[in-house]
Parts: structure tokens; C-alpha cells; sequence
């Protein structure tokens, strides 16, 4: 079929610009048109020197070659016009090569019928190319043009027979072929020109309503396409708005914890600041008693100032802060600032914090002070649940993970506790905790945003005392998990 | 006898502002006050103090706004800054501008004697 071709025959990076399908269509019928022509020319050559020098059937040759000359050389204008539509504007392809279809088709039953004539007439078994025509104008042109051009071909043949029939223009006879007298034989004409507009409407109702049905289906497939196109950009638009939408309510969302943050602390800042003015003696001595309460007020203001920092912290990593504060981080430097100041806690209660890292850790994607806010935290514990021994920060990586893990030789985890020691507001049963209950919880959040884990053994596996935590930080940070929390 | 040195508080808590400016006052330091970062900039220009303490989150015109307005100045840019954070302002922001050291909220009037101090006399050494 010949549509079938349409795509693999006009190879798209030729065309100066995109062809819709329907203008590819007919351009390339309009060419197989074209290319016909000089087959047909050669045929009719070639038949003409067959009949006369091999039959030897007597009629004059020159007006058949000056025919095939002129049909050859218009064609040869066609072939040009072909080849200039293929650049011409959007739009107007359709409409130049409808015409120059007509115009060819017009032509070529002009030359067929004059052909006829100087070949015999209604004698010439050739008289069945009109259909040729009709099957051309049926395959180019839009049915009812096709009708019209199928009934121009009829009139035409049916004109030459009527005007050599009565003598109006001189017949000529193919001698040696048939006899003179049959373009007089009434019976004979009718009957050839009754068969010949059988088959030439016959061919034409066939061919249109093939190939309007291939038409139809082009056009159909062609709004299909745009169809789904326009549902799909549809579909990415509300996406994105929706996008911009949650972001904005995250920026929203995350200016309001700032200001919360802000008016929460701000008091609590001030009356801590004018308990300490008293207690530095700014105002004047006080006695023990008083300077024991004032005491008791200030920690219990740095537990309320920790609760609300951590209560905001919360929201903050959850809505993707983290991945915001990420940056290429020296893990080394991150062991150093979070033990800075822990060691002297450590000293205080006679206790030795140990580190064993190697010298040089590759750099990994994080957060630098939200894994500092991890480990202090991780270390701090450890201390306070540690009477006496050791705690240990030990620091190791592999090819795909950096671990860090922190073992001390404390009171350790009651086996019950273990599976609760990650939630919110969890304080372990067995000590009299000073904390929020989020420092764990927080610590978790952040390591999973960082595409990592924490856990927590007890007693350590290896001293089979105490407790061991561990977290890990993948070195590449996945990009899935970049992408969820964007 | 060498001038008071001249510190310039900015702080948009007036509770706090009074409690600076009493401890920094009671070690004969010469103390300007101002209580958002716009009125603070216009200070600093005119007073040239020796040292400011600058509060983060402010109205009208907060520390990060204070301190790239400040940087482009360059009659300001030597003045020691001491940036003063509450407890989980600033958290990965990066700040625009380079200030002496952070100190976070709530600070002892103690500590503040003692970083003023130090600072002061690594800006005279």
C-alpha cells in the first residue's frame, strides 16, 4: 500500500521543515504520479514501434511521438514543481499540489484522447487507459473531484467516437488490426463506451472510498495524537503548579516555625539573661538560698529552651530542611566539633572519651551541623548513663558507607526499652532522665535523611557491657532519596 | 586618659537590651542601643562604635540584612562583630558576611564581659 510508505519514503531530515502526514501523503502520491508519466511515455513508445514494425499495422507514427514529446516535456515541468513544494510554506502544500494534480490530470486526458485519435479511435484496445486517469485523479484528488474528472474522461473518449462516427473528423484506420468499417458499427461503440464508463465509475467508487477511508484514518490518528499530547502537557502543568504550591507552603510553613521559634525563646532568653545579672552580683550579693532558687530557675528555663528547640527541629527536618543544608562535609571535622566540650563533661565524672578514626575520611554530601547535633547527642548520652570506664567513638568506613558508632560501658538499655528508644518522647525506664525524649528521635530523622540508619545494641557485643549506638552515612547520597525529600 | 570604648547593641528585645546595657555600663564601656538592624546600621555610621552586638532575628531589618548592608560599607567593615543567636536560629544558613564569633542566646553577663574583652583587645593588638 502506498501509505503504508509514506514515512520510510520521504525521509523527515530532508524536508526543510515538518510535514503534517496529509501533505506528506499527497506529495508522495503526486511523485509516484509524476514517475508514472515517463513509464507511460515509454510504453507508449514502445507499443507503437511493436504494433508498426512487428505487426506491421498500417497508421501514421509521427503524431504519436510528437505526443509522447509533448507529454514528455510538461512532465519534465511537473517533475520540477514536485520537488519545490517539498520546501514550500505551511499550509499552502495542500492546496499547490491539489491543483497541479487536476492540472496534470486535465493535461493527460487531453494527450490520451488525442492519442486515441491518431491511433484508431474506438479500434484501439488501448481505449481502457482512460482508467488509468481515473484511478490517478481517484488516488490524488478528493471524491467528488475525482467523480467530475472520472465523467470529463467519459465525455472526452465518448466525443472523439461520436465526431469520427458522424464524420465530423476523419477516422483513422489501423490497418491490418480491424476492419474499417467497425468505428461505424453502432453496437460495437456502444458497448465499448458502455463498458469503459462501467469500469471507469466502477474504479473511482473503489478507490475513493479506499483511500478516503485511509484519509479519514490519517486525520483521525493525527487527533489522537494531539489528543494525547495536549492531555499529557495538560497533565505536567498541573504538576508543576501543584509543586510551586507545596513549596510555597513549605516556605510558608518554615517562616512560621522561624517566628514561633523566635517568640517562644525570646522571653525565656530575657528572664534567663536577668536571673543570671542577679547571680553574676550585678545587683548586689544574695544569699545562698536565694542563689540555689535563682539556679533551680535558670536550669529548668535551659530544659524548657532545649524542649522548643527540638520540638521545632522536628517539623524542620521533616518538611526537607536538611537536604537544603547539605553540602561536601569533612566527617573528620564533624567528629572533632561534636566531641569539642564533651570532654571535659567526661573528665568531670573521671571517665575516658576515646576516638578511633582514620586520619582521612572521604568527604560525603551532608548536613555538617545537623551530624554534629547527632553525634553530640549520641556522646552526651553516653556520658551521662556512664559511671565509670570508657566511652568510645569509633569511626570506620567501607567502600559504600561511613560508620560511626559509640559504645560505652554504662547502665545500658533494658531489653524492653530497645524497640521504643527511637519515638518521640521515649525516656528509658531505668534512668531518671533530665531530657526531652526527643534528642534520639531527632538523631534518627536526621541520619534517615541522609540515606542512612541508626540502631542501638545492649549490652555491646563486644565488651558485653554497657550499650553500643551505631549510625551509618552512605559516601554517594542516593539521588531517589534527594528526591523524595525535595 | 584613652576614651571609653563604644559598644553598639542591637537587639529588638527591650528587656534584653537593658540587662546588656547594664552589665557592659557597669565596666565603664560606652554603650549605644538600637532596636532594629535599619536603626542600627544608621548608628553604626554615625557613632563608629569599637564593637557591636548584633541580635539575628530582628524586625525591620534582621542580622543577615544588617550584616550584608554593613560589609559594603567599608568605613564599618573593621568593627569586630559579635553575631548573637537564639538557640536554632541561623541553623545552616549561611552567614553573608564574616562576623567575629556567635554567641548564642542566653548568654551570662559574665561570659559577655569576657568575650567583649577579648575581642576589644584583638582589635587594638
Amino acid at each position: 500500500m502506498v501509505l503504508k510508505k509514506i514515512d520510510n519514503v520521504i525521509p523527515k531530515e530532508e524536508t526543510t521543515r515538518e510535514h503534517t502526514p496529509q501533505e506528506r501523503a499527497l506529495m508522495l502520491r503526486l511523485g509516484v504520479y509524476v514517475n508514472m508519466r515517463w513509464l507511460i511515455v515509454l510504453m507508449i513508445v514502445f507499443a507503437t514501434l511493436i504494433s508498426s514494425r512487428v505487426f506491421h499495422i498500417g497508421f501514421s507514427t509521427l503524431p504519436v511521438y510528437i505526443i509522447c514529446a509533448i507529454i514528455a516535456s510538461y512532465n519534465l515541468v511537473f517533475v520540477r514543481q514536485a520537488r519545490s513544494l517539498e520546501v514550500d510554506k505551511v499550509g499552502a502544500v495542500i492546496r499547490r499540489a491539489q491543483t497541479s494534480g487536476n492540472i496534470q490530470i486535465v493535461l493527460d486526458l487531453f494527450m490520451l484522447t488525442a492519442l486515441m485519435h491518431f491511433t484508431g479511435g474506438i479500434e484501439n484496445p488501448f481505449i481502457f487507459f482512460y482508467l488509468a486517469h481515473t484511478i490517478a485523479a481517484s488516488i490524488l484528488l478528493p471524491q467528488r473531484r475525482a467523480y467530475a474528472l472520472a465523467t470529463l474522461a467519459i465525455l472526452a473518449i465518448t466525443l472523439l467516437v461520436l465526431l469520427e462516427y458522424y464524420g465530423v473528423i476523419p477516422h483513422v484506420n489501423l490497418v491490418g488490426f480491424v476492419l474499417d468499417t467497425r468505428y461505424k458499427d453502432t453496437a460495437r461503440v456502444v458497448g465499448v463506451l458502455v463498458a469503459l464508463a462501467t469500469l471507469v465509475y466502477g474504479c473511482t467508487y473503489v478507490i475513493t472510498a479506499v483511500s478516503g477511508e485511509l484519509r479519514r484514518r490519517q486525520k483521525e490518528m493525527v487527533r489522537l495524537k494531539d489528543q494525547v499530547l495536549e492531555k499529557r502537557t495538560m497533565e505536567l502543568e498541573q504538576a508543576s503548579k501543584e509543586i510551586v504550591k507545596l513549596e510555597e507552603e513549605r516556605r510558608h510553613f518554615a517562616r512560621f516555625l522561624g517566628v514561633v521559634a523566635h517568640d517562644l525563646q525570646s522571653p525565656l532568653v530575657a528572664t534567663q539573661s536577668f536571673i543570671s545579672y542577679i547571680l553574676d552580683g550585678f545587683t548586689g550579693g544574695i544569699t545562698d538560698g536565694q542563689r540555689d532558687l535563682l539556679e533551680r530557675g535558670v536550669r529548668r528555663i535551659d530544659g524548657l529552651l532545649t524542649l522548643i528547640t527540638d520540638l521545632l527541629d522536628i517539623p524542620r527536618i521533616e518538611t526537607g530542611q536538611i537536604t537544603r543544608e547539605m553540602r561536601e562535609i569533612s566527617l573528620n571535622e564533624v567528629v572533632k566539633r561534636s566531641l569539642e566540650g564533651l570532654d571535659n563533661v567526661a573528665q568531670q565524672k573521671e571517665l575516658t572519651l576515646k576516638v578511633e578514626m582514620p586520619e582521612s575520611l572521604p568527604k560525603i554530601n551532608g548536613a555538617s551541623r545537623r551530624l554534629q547535633q547527632v553525634l553530640t547527642n549520641l556522646v552526651s548520652n553516653a556520658i551521662n548513663y556512664t559511671n565509670e570506664g570508657i566511652v568510645l567513638v569509633r569511626v570506620s568506613d567501607n567502600e559504600n558507607e561511613v560508620r560511626v558508632e559509640v559504645i560505652d560501658s554504662g547502665i545500658g538499655i533494658l531489653p524492653e526499652d530497645l524497640p521504643r528508644l527511637f519515638n518521640d518522647f521515649f525516656r528509658g525506664s531505668n534512668v531518671s532522665s533530665k531530657g526531652t525524649g526527643l534528642g534520639l528521635s531527632i538523631s534518627k530523622r536526621i541520619v534517615e535523611a541522609h540515606g542512612g540508619k541508626i540502631w542501638a545494641e545492649s549490652p555491646d557485643p563486644e565488651t558485653k557491657k554497657g550499650s553500643r549506638f551505631t549510625f551509618t552515612l552512605p559516601k554517594k547520597l542516593a539521588a531517589v532519596h534527594e528526591e523524595k525529600r525535595e | 586618659m584613652k576614651q571609653k570604648p563604644r559598644i553598639l547593641v542591637v537587639d529588638d528585645d527591650v528587656d534584653l537590651v537593658a540587662v546588656m546595657k547594664g552589665t557592659l555600663e557597669s565596666k565603664a564601656y560606652d554603650v549605644i542601643v538600637a532596636y532594629n538592624g535599619k536603626d542600627g546600621l544608621e548608628k553604626a555610621k554615625k557613632e563608629k562604635p569599637d564593637l557591636i552586638l548584633l541580635d539575628i532575628m530582628m524586625p525591620v531589618m534582621d542580622g543577615f540584612n544588617f550584616a550584608e548592608q554593613f560589609s559594603k560599607d567599608p568605613s564599618l567593615v573593621k568593627i569586630p562583630v559579635l553575631a548573637l543567636t537564639s538557640f536554632s536560629d541561623s541553623l545552616g544558613q549561611p552567614f553573608p558576611f564574616q562576623v567575629s564569633e556567635y554567641l548564642r542566646k542566653p548568654l551570662k553577663p559574665k561570659d559577655l564581659i569576657a568575650k567583649v574583652e577579648e575581642h576589644l583587645k584583638r582589635q587594638s593588638s
